[in-house]
């Protein structure tokens, strides 16, 4: 065995084990923390097949940005694990019918000659640059993918602002653009007032 | 390709040794006499007065979600800074199109004022 596939074993199995502590473990907050180790796994098995920018991004965009959210949202909705739990036995036939449906597709796309990767990976030189590849493919042929990827960020910026952007009413708060710019004029008031006689103010 | 990555494996490996020696050094060597007092959770001294996990502020949620779009909008642009040369006008058009329609979200956000803290 090379060294490799060593690394691609080590790798891989810490995908299944961290896997399974997401479905498995108690505390949510350690099933999000299994989901970055399953993702960092991910991200090495990538980069043993050579999409060294997939797998970059990967631990970018997942670990780095997803996982905040996963976590915020774990945080956010307050879970009480025990009312989670009570429903388990009557979701049951539902969940295992949608895994044996996940796993009969796996088989046909991995059993099927036409569909499987048969011939092997072939290795590229030291100077083989698979960002270069991507770019030259993502901008030209795949320009309209492309652009419809654009729409689906907008569409998610839209809806995320619509879904929870709350104007709260009655906040106090300053804004320095406006403290700068105020004037004299703004905040002071000359009142003119008649002078009157000092003789018989002084008298009174 | 790949041999070009073998010292962040490397790294990997140095940095799991780095976490779990001390650990599993800990575990073996230290004494270790654990009492009622000594493994009840406290805080600051007292005994905890709530439950950690709380409600955060939605905002935050916003804000986190905003920022993985521009950080996929970023990570678009990578390849693309690579081969600019090669694909040329066309590449260019295709990319600014991108970012004038990722702009439209943009100029929404900041007028509808969720970049705005209050």
């Amino acid at each position: 065995m090379n060294v490799e596939s060593l690394v691609f074993y080590v790798f891989a199995a810490l995908m299944i084990f961290a896997g399974l502590r997401v479905i498995t473990a108690r505390n949510p907050v350690h099933s999000a923390m299994f989901l970055v180790l399953a993702f960092c796994s991910a991200s090495g098995i990538w980069m043993l097949l050579e999409a060294e920018f997939l797998s970059i991004t990967l631990v970018l965009v997942y670990v780095g940005a997803v996982m905040v959210l996963f976590l915020f949202v774990v945080m956010m909705l307050d879970i009480n694990l025990d009312q989670l739990r009570e429903g388990f036995w009557r979701w049951f036939p539902f969940g295992a019918a949608l895994a044996l449906v996940m796993v009969g597709e796996m088989v046909y796309v991995l059993g099927n000659r036409k569909t499987a990767a048969t011939e092997g990976l072939v290795r590229h030189a030291a100077d083989y640059s698979n960002i270069k590849e991507l770019g030259r493919l993502i901008y030209t042929d795949y320009v309209y993918p492309f652009e419809i990827a654009a729409v689906v960020l907008l569409v998610a910026m839209v809806a995320a602002i619509a879904l929870t952007l709350r104007r709260r009413i009655g906040v106090k708060s300053q804004n320095p653009g406006k403290q700068v710019l105020v004037k004299k004029a703004d905040r002071l008031r000359i009142v003119p007032v008649a002078a009157e006689k000092s003789g018989s103010d002084r008298a009174a | 390709m790949l041999e070009n990555y073998f010292p962040v494996l490397l790294f990997i490996c140095v940095g799991l040794a780095v976490g779990v020696v001390p650990m599993v050094l800990g575990k073996l060597a230290a004494p270790n006499r654990p009492d009622d007092a000594k493994l009840s959770p406290y805080e600051c001294g007292f005994e905890a007065f709530e439950d950690a996990r709380m409600k955060f502020d939605v905002r935050y949620y916003l804000v986190a979600i905003l920022f993985i779009l521009f950080d996929l909008e970023i990570a678009f642009l990578f390849p693309w800074a690579v081969v600019l040369k090669e694909i040329g006008m066309f590449g260019f058009v295709s990319m600014m199109i991108f970012l004038a329609i990722l702009v439209v979200g943009f100029v929404y956000e900041w007028m509808k004022g969720a970049l705005e803290w209050e």
